[in-house]
């Protein structure tokens, strides 16, 4: 179902609960009341196509509408990979991590399967923060100098002290895949590990690390589709100034 | 399971050949793509036993590296936007072609690689050999030195690894390691 902008905002979270991620991450509180996209974007502000945009397509896997969020402010880009980063290192990955120690009493009779994926989770949680700490310190205040030179036509001193030479392909180099590793935790918790004695816990454990994997994969395919070629164009925008 | 990748660039003709492998009663896993540049993570994720791609993709240069290189041991059957005549080629269909002849075509392809899928279901133990290579993989040794050690080529190191990430389900060097060790293949303090 296409989502537009006359529908109320409340009945768009009782279509796909989903959603609550994309409301949230694109920064609007709960307690709409009756009203509609539109109106509660409008109050926010935030930009009421880029909202309709990202929703109808974590929707709908597959409305991507690529063209169009080539199109917008890549700020706007920028500040919701920046609340997803920080809706996965200060709630899911601690929860997850919760549910992992909580793994210890039911794997009492193999305390190293306990420990293993401890430490498999616990190496999946470095490199998920090394991955976000480039794109936080480098990548996104590269794409907003870039912007704002776009914006001023000019390149501002920070793009010029700051990043020097530095383009997106030097950050493709050192950019590898976070998904791997937990694509593998699931498959040894589903088909390897002696099973604990609680499945409920261990099930709920699961449920989150697919949600995780999911969330990640959307988040991946911003970057990838949008992100980053929306910087190459700006790169050689500016490179014609 | 059969696993399937539809790889056409126009929605309404992906949409229908999805419908119609669907109408072929077979346990099948259908991932849709609609372009060359989805195309190798596509194939690198799902592995597909048979690729049914538009030959407006599998013409451009890149997605012919990508299929050599990720989609050797797939069946490939190309689709053109042109008609065909019926000369019983069942790798090559037409948008222009009638349900029959799609279904007769699909479900022959279908069934061959089932065949083969199931072969390969049964054999999802590991060989002696794989069981080496894995042993000295958790030992975080590189495939250079596994193939020293163990007298064979680099390429066979590598094939091995594939057939093993295929079989088990796990991709990364440490979650190899969590599988050996959970399977005594190597013990916890052999690595440090």
């Amino acid at each position: 179902m296409l989502i537009t902008a006359d529908m109320k905002m409340a009945d768009l979270i009782h279509l796909d609960f989903q959603l609550l991620a994309v409301i949230q991450r694109i920064g609007i509180p709960l307690g709409f009341r009756e009203k509609t996209i539109d109106e509660v974007c409008i109050e926010n502000g935030v930009n009421t196509d880029f909202f309709l945009q990202l929703s109808n397509s974590f929707h709908d896997k597959e409305y991507f509408p690529k063209e169009k969020f080539l199109r917008f402010n890549p700020e706007w880009l920028v500040n919701f990979l920046r609340r997803t980063h920080q809706c996965y290192m200060e709630h899911k990955i601690p929860e997850i991590e919760e549910q992992i120690i909580q793994l210890e009493n039911d794997l009492k009779g193999t305390k190293q399967s306990y420990e293993l994926i401890k430490n498999f989770f616990t190496e999946y949680i470095r490199e998920l923060g090394v991955h976000i700490e480039l794109e936080e310190k480098k990548v996104f205040p590269y794409v907003m100098a870039l912007s704002e030179s776009i914006a001023n036509k000019e390149i501002s001193s920070d793009l010029n002290e700051s990043f020097g030479d530095y383009n997106i392909d030097k950050y493709l180099e050192d950019h590898n895949d976070i998904e791997e590793k937990l694509f593998d935790l699931k498959n040894i918790l589903i088909k390897y590990l002696p099973p604990p004695t609680d499945n409920c816990k261990y099930n709920s454990l699961l449920f989150e690390i697919f949600k995780l994997e999911k969330d990640l994969k959307d988040h991946s395919k911003l970057e990838e589709k949008v992100l980053i070629p929306r910087v190459r164009m700006m790169e050689s925008e500016l490179n014609n100034l | 399971m059969v696993r399937i990748l539809v790889a056409e660039p126009s929605y309404l003709v992906r949409k229908g050949l999805s419908t119609v492998l669907n109408e072929l009663k077979t346990i099948t896993k259908i991932e849709e793509i609609s372009g060359q540049d989805e195309l190798n993570d596509a194939l690198k994720s799902l592995m597909p036993n048979l690729v049914l791609i538009n030959t407006t993709i599998s013409s451009l240069p890149e997605a012919d590296q990508v299929l050599k290189k990720y989609g050797s041991e797939s069946t490939i059957i190309s689709i053109f936007n042109s008609p065909l005549p019926d000369d019983g080629n069942e790798t090559t269909l037409s948008v222009f072609d009638t349900k029959p002849v799609l279904l007769t075509k699909l479900r022959n392809q279908v069934k061959k690689v089932q065949k083969s899928v199931i072969q390969q279901e049964n054999s999802e133990e590991l060989s002696d050999r794989e069981k080496d290579v894995l042993q000295k993989i958790a030992l975080g040794k590189i495939n250079k030195e596994i193939a020293s050690e163990l007298f064979i080529s680099t390429h066979t190191v590598i094939s091995h690894r594939k057939n093993i990430t295929r079989k088990l389900g796990i991709k990364t060097v440490s979650g190899l390691t969590v599988y050996a060790i959970l399977n005594q293949l190597i013990k916890l303090e052999d690595i440090s």
